[in-house]
């Protein structure tokens, strides 16, 4: 059982920045072609501030939690079981967006080997002039330690 | 890369798929290549003896490079629209030497004011057949040419009630030059808007209504609707 005291605790806003090498490392890491992840005058023909972000480019952001702190996770390990991300304008390089998290849920739920702990984090990222630019949800499932090496 | 045509909410139907999205297969190098991109060393991914230890085979892939997979399928789909949500469910590991096949349909159509919603339902098979990723996204596209021209002129976007609606108004406006046909001391109101159109129609020329110009007449009076409606 995890301590369900740290639902609702919230992270210090971090800034991350969208590199340009970081965005076209990870569209080549998916194996996405299209230009305007790479060329900088292919995102602005196409009315982009800068390169465009894959859409899932969010999951390389980082909050100020930390889990395996925050829930005493130890040596348990963490398997992520569903993502969901909500957009409200394209991420480009050159954003500067500030992330914040919080623990949403933390609870036991029947798995094919009894029961697992889990724990829902959400995190939503804002422009530098405070405007919500995503919103992510993720499932995180809770793995026994390994074995002793 | 080729220049897209662009996909507009008024060329799509529920049911349509979306041009399934092939793979190579995945290996290790580039498992450890999304984690780096991704800076997600968990070592379940990278590292196999600690997979083994914590009861798996060996590394496997992370979900959410699947996740990005759906995420190159809708992008790729809706070209110059946007995606608004992108939601993935990881069901079944992913390992190393899996080939993936990236599918979508459309399962739903919607506006909300002035804006074209499509629902995509999203999945992930491997080359098994099996079911590995199940997810759905909600794009945004314009109507039509008419209503991005409109929208990016800074004007309101084009109303088109829904998918049935401007079909109805071309019925009525292949109905219309009959209505309008009998001369006017015969002309009986039969409905509303019927004898409000006579009455527009002022003065009425002896002999019969041009249609076009009824037509025209029509869509002016019933706003952006007709004007889309006119358009075809």
């Amino acid at each position: 059982m995890l301590d369900k005291g740290m639902v609702g605790r919230r992270s210090e806003p971090v800034v991350n920045e969208v590199e340009k090498g970081a965005v076209r490392r990870f569209a080549q890491a998916l194996g996405i072609t299209d230009e305007v992840h790479y060329d900088e005058k292919a995102a602005e023909a196409a009315g982009l501030r800068g390169l465009l972000a894959p859409l899932t480019f969010p999951i390389t952001f980082r909050s100020s939690i930390d889990l395996r702190e925050a829930l005493a996770l130890g040596q348990r390990g963490l398997l992520h079981a569903d993502q969901s991300f909500e957009y409200f304008r394209p991420i480009c390089a050159g954003d500067r967006i500030q992330v914040v998290a919080v623990i949403a849920e933390v609870s036991e739920r029947a798995g094919a080997t009894g029961p697992m702990d889990v724990v829902v984090v959400e995190d939503e990222g804002r422009d530098e002039q405070g405007h919500l630019v995503y919103r992510g949800r993720k499932t995180l499932i809770v793995r026994p330690a390994p074995r002793e090496a | 890369m080729a220049v897209a045509r662009k996909l507009y909410y008024e060329n799509v139907r529920v049911g349509d798929e979306l041009q399934p999205l092939l793979k190579p297969a995945l290996d290790r190098v580039a498992i450890a290549r999304y984690a780096a991109a991704s800076d997600d060393f968990n070592p379940n991914h990278v590292d196999e003896d600690y997979a083994r230890r914590s009861g798996f085979p060996g590394v496997f892939a992370h979900g959410s490079m699947a996740m990005g997979f759906l995420g190159q399928l809708c992008s790729e789909w809706v070209r110059a629209g946007q995606v608004k949500r992108l939601s993935a469910r990881f069901v079944k590991i992913i390992w190393p030497g899996d080939q993936l096949t990236c599918r979508g349909r459309v399962v739903e159509k919607r506006r909300e004011g002035g804006e074209y919603y499509v629902d995509l339902e999203l999945w992930v098979e491997n080359q098994k057949g099996e079911l590995v990723v199940k997810g759905n996204a909600t794009t945004r596209l314009f109507h039509s040419p008419e209503d991005e021209d409109r929208q990016r002129r800074g004007l309101s976007p084009l109303i088109v009630e829904d998918d049935l609606r401007p079909s109805l108004v071309e019925v009525f406006e292949r109905e219309l030059p009959r209505i309008e046909v009998p001369p006017r001391p015969a002309a009986k109101s039969t409905s509303r808007s019927r004898s409000r159109l006579v009455a527009e129609e002022e003065p009425l020329p002896a002999a019969k209504a041009p249609p076009a110009r009824t037509a025209a007449k029509t869509a002016t009076a019933r706003g952006a609707k007709g004007a889309s409606a006119r358009k075809k």
